[in-house]
């Protein structure tokens, strides 16, 4: 037997940071007996593939506030969950290269200032002064909240995961999910590779694949697979404390606790889970000269490895969190565009709440599946999705 | 030999350098040198591998961190000085971490707490982590130079015998391959295109660009960015000497076969008086015919075949078969070991100033897992190699494989010309590969760490040296129920150093299906990232790039 029971309240598919969470506070609130499947292994999907990075500097003044929750939930995850994380707030800078970046940066600082957040504009001296080595004429300045920062993202995934199975959520691995049984007009179980389990319940926090499942549960969902390329070089002492990113191509890296430089960069990439999460020349080539570009004394810096990832993308930009309305109990908890590490913490306390039937505080019209259903375009769309 | 006046700095003193040597060769001239202490409990660590992939001899050269001494061929005036070590490599302050910190330190942990002395903790840790301080903007400008990019029916990757065999074969019916060599000065090769200290990084799965299939990815010593597209690939990258698991397995001292034969070629001197090698099959037959007369004893964890017997006895070298190496001692240098004899027995010290590992020689066979080649598990050494068939050919069309990075192949002397035959008819329909391979004895590492694993102390000792990672961390997260190898990794950082697991992983793979109580093909495999050898980013930046608009597959 696969399964430890025939039955569950909740299944959640995906043991991402966004699955182990929510499960978390499924089980917290009494919503047990929860189940996780997960495809993979523990830390296989992007939660164990992404550069750590955790900002509040938006476009969107609900996005600056989920992240805000997060960055303080991630503060104290030490006390909560026995895992040292290593949040180091030593900050995010946002490169310009000229005046139009510029503008829309001095937009971006002047909503996140008015949430009270120590956001800075930085002329190109400012930059300089935090990016030790950068080529001169490389920024024209940019923004910094040294509020932000970088996690090491595995501990926050073993954290959730063994606080998750403390309280009795049961975590199941290699285990494919196939889609949803539906009776009566509404989830009745989980068809997986390991058999049928029967829950009213369904909660797909699949990241990258959660477009798949979807679908093969029979619900059309604009979400989008899209890999995203990310290199480690070799460590040395510190040199640089914030993460940094560029808004023209979405370049951007940071140095771990133990000194390698880790980043990545937007290229265009086939959409879809079938290509797997491998590498590419063309990646590591323009990497390579992104990087030396700015700084052009990382070329003595030996790459180490290189990997990718898969982000789950949307056409606003935004998450989709809550029941579908096509499908009673089949509950989105997807579509982070490649920032769902950083917003978790925030982000599962509603996905828990959709799930156990309950309504959150999240604007439906810029959140809940039935957006993408009416033929209305979105009113506002959260275009900040680097880094 | 050389000009006499080309010297290079190093601790204060000058070193004359002969053509051909390298930074390590200048100095292992009488015994090998302490340069490096490991990255989070500063043990001294000595030059191991001798093939340019551990972290037993980096240094700093003109301000360019992390630098493989045993590759590094110096220039006149060069600044040597070694990193990760205050005030020196030979006495180290850092190493009191480890003094403090008997069971390890455990960050997945430690260090919460106080919470208000984060950021301190934080600061604390950054500075103490990290190889070497930072390149300088003059070392990478220095890195620069212009890509290199070639378009070859055939590309052979490694020119050892194997390689050579085929490429004399080709040769032979009228092609004129690419071959890349990562040794700086291989014997030439007429008629051939040779390229030199040239590591092979990246090989993707193919994809047609016109009728070259495959891309592949290599840089030239220091840092000349190449792209070769050939029609087809022949892997001939060889194998090397794998580690040991036993305390001490990386302290000054201890060292591959690889590493001898590399620093000190015969008939040159080696840099020990009396050695300690470990394995009772051809390897080590190999080390003694070269070196008989430094050496002391020969340790195998099982049976010792009569080859080596003889050569041993001509030099009167004590044989420990079936035993167990269970510690390197001594303060800094290795001054003994201390053995016994498997399935309990008592203890043996042996004295020794160098532990020679030639128990275990493992495939190159990083490039046939990133070329997506369909791989099997070889029971003889306990480490995946490549599906042959007899004339050569992978599971993937176009791309081949010879010699020991093929694993145990044909030995007919016509096999270059059956493999140069296969390469030239090309293969256009991807056929399964029946497995040419004769059968092999299984090793006995298995159960040799089961015995070991038995040993009290064993939990101090290193299982990934490059980041100090302790055996107690692994058994820890096992029992903590974090199974398979690629959680492992996660977990504890294994195999993520300067030598992407090439030293600690075939071990550890052993050992973690000990401690889980499964085959170790289910405890299953770390996925070969690129760039397989560590690339400067100045090689890669060199390169051209594609157009943005170009989508990747």
């Amino acid at each position: 037997m696969t399964f430890a029971r025939a039955s569950y309240r909740t299944v959640v598919v995906g043991a991402g940071i966004v699955g182990l969470f929510t499960a978390y506070h499924l089980a917290r609130a009494g919503g047990g007996p929860v189940l996780v499947v997960d495809r993979g292994f523990l830390s296989s999907g992007s939660s164990g593939r992404n550069g750590g990075g955790v900002r509040q500097q938006w476009e969107t003044r609900a996005t600056v506030r989920l992240a805000r929750e997060a960055v303080q939930a991630y503060r104290h995850f030490g006390r909560e969950f026995g895992f040292n994380i290593w949040f180091r707030q030593t900050g995010y800078l946002f490169l310009a290269e000229n005046e139009a970046e510029l503008a829309r940066l001095r937009s971006v600082h002047e909503l996140v200032a008015s949430e009270g957040l120590d956001s800075r504009v930085l002329d190109a001296d400012g930059v300089a002064r935090l990016v030790d080595g950068i080529a001169p004429g490389a920024a024209i300045g940019g923004t910094y909240l040294a509020s932000d920062g970088t996690l090491y993202p595995f501990p926050a995934v073993w954290g959730v995961y063994e606080a998750a199975r403390s309280l009795g959520v049961e975590i199941a691995f290699g285990v494919d999910a196939l889609g949803v049984s539906v009776e009566n007009g509404r989830v009745a179980g989980l068809v997986t590779s390991k058999g049928p389990v029967a829950t009213p319940t369904v909660v797909n926090a699949a990241g990258g694949w959660s477009g798949d499942f979807s679908r093969r549960s029979g619900l059309e969902v604009p979400n989008v697979a899209t890999r995203h390329e990310i290199l480690a070089t070799e460590s040395t002492k510190p040199f640089l404390d914030p993460m940094v990113v560029r808004v023209s191509d979405g370049l951007y890296f940071s140095q771990s606790m133990r000194g390698e430089i880790i980043g990545g960069l937007s290229l265009p990439h086939r959409p879809g889970t079938a290509a797997g999460q491998g590498s590419s020349p063309a990646f590591l080539t323009a990497m390579a000269r992104a990087l030396v570009d700015l700084i052009p004394r990382l070329g003595a810096l030996e790459v180490l490895r290189a990997w990718s990832g898969f982000y789950d993308d949307t056409p606003d930009g935004f998450p989709v969190i809550g029941e579908d309305p096509r499908l009673p109990g089949f509950v989105h908890g997807n579509g982070f565009g490649g920032h769902g590490f950083m917003l978790a913490p925030a982000t599962s306390k509603r996905i828990a709440l959709a799930a156990l039937g309950q309504s959150t505080d999240l604007d439906p019209a810029q959140f809940s599946p039935a957006r993408f259903l009416g033929s209305t375009r979105p009113a506002t769309t959260e275009r900040l999705q680097l880094g | 030999m050389g000009t006499p006046d080309r010297r290079f700095s190093f601790r204060g003193r000058s070193y004359p350098v002969q053509d051909g040597e390298t930074v390590l060769s200048a100095l292992a001239r009488e015994r090998l040198p302490l340069l490096h202490r490991s990255i989070q409990y500063h043990r001294p660590q000595g030059p191991f591998c001798g093939i340019g992939h551990c972290t037993g001899c980096l240094v700093r050269v003109n301000g360019r961190p992390n630098v493989r001494a045993c590759r590094y061929e110096p220039n006149a005036g060069d600044s040597v000085t070694t990193e990760n070590a205050w005030p020196s490599a030979g006495f180290d302050v850092g190493a009191t971490i480890g003094f403090l910190t008997p069971g390890g330190v455990d960050s997945l942990h430690g260090l919460r707490r106080p919470a208000f002395a984060t950021s301190l903790f934080q600061r604390m840790v950054r500075r103490l982590a990290g190889t070497g301080k930072p390149p300088t903007e003059a070392a990478a400008r220095a890195l620069v130079a212009p890509a290199l990019e070639h378009t070859t029916d055939v590309l052979v990757i490694g020119a050892g015998a194997a390689g050579r065999a085929v490429v004399a074969a080709l040769i032979a019916r009228g092609v004129r391959p690419l071959v890349l060599e990562r040794v700086a000065r291989p014997p030439p090769l007429a008629g051939a295109d040779l390229l030199s200290g040239t590591s092979a990084v990246f090989l993707p799965s193919p994809v047609p660009i016109g009728d070259r299939r495959f891309t592949l990815l290599a840089f030239r010593e220091p840092a000349q960015g190449i792209r070769v597209l050939a029609r087809s690939v022949v892997i001939a990258t060889g194998s090397y000497d794998a580690s040991l698991l036993f305390d001490g397995n990386d302290r000054p001292g201890v060292l591959t076969a690889d590493a001898a034969f590399a620093l000190a070629p015969p008939p040159r001197r080696p840099p020990f008086r009396r050695a300690v090698v470990v394995g009772g099959g051809h390897r080590s037959a190999q080390f003694l015919e070269a070196y008989g007369d430094h050496v002391e004893a020969v340790v195998a964890p099982g049976e010792i075949r009569p080859e080596v017997v003889r050569v041993a006895n001509e030099h009167a070298v004590l044989l420990y078969p079936r035993s167990l190496l269970l510690a390197a001692r001594g303060r800094r240098y290795v001054r003994s070991v201390r053995l016994r004899a498997r399935g309990g027995g008592v203890e043996t010290h042996v004295a020794c100033d160098a532990v020679v590992l030639a128990h275990r020689r493992i495939p190159h066979a990083q490039l046939f897992f990133q070329a997506g080649a369909a791989m099997r598990w070889r029971v003889g050494v306990a480490a995946y190699g490549p599906t042959v068939a007899p004339n050569g050919a992978t599971s993937v069309p176009g791309l081949f494989a010879v010699g020991s990075a093929a694993g145990p192949t044909p030995s007919e002397a016509d096999h270059a010309e059956t493999v140069a035959d296969a390469v030239l008819q090309g293969t256009s329909a991807p056929a399964p590969v029946p497995n040419a391979a004769p059968e092999e004895t299984p090793t006995e590492l298995l159960g040799y760490y089961r015995e070991l694993l038995r040993t009290p102390g064993h939990r101090r000792w290193i299982a990934c040296p490059c980041v100090d990672v302790l055996l107690s961390e692994v058994e820890k997260a096992s029992r903590a129920g974090y199974r398979g190898i690629e959680v492992m990794k996660r977990y504890t950082s294994l195999g993520t150093g300067i030598c992407q697991g090439r030293y600690c992983l075939p071990d550890a793979l052993l050992v973690l299906s000990l401690l889980e109580g499964r085959p170790p093909t289910d405890v299953g495999y770390i996925t070969q990232r690129p760039p397989v050898v560590p690339t400067p980013l100045a090689a890669l930046a060199a390169l051209p790039t594609s157009p943005a608009t170009e989508v990747i597959p």
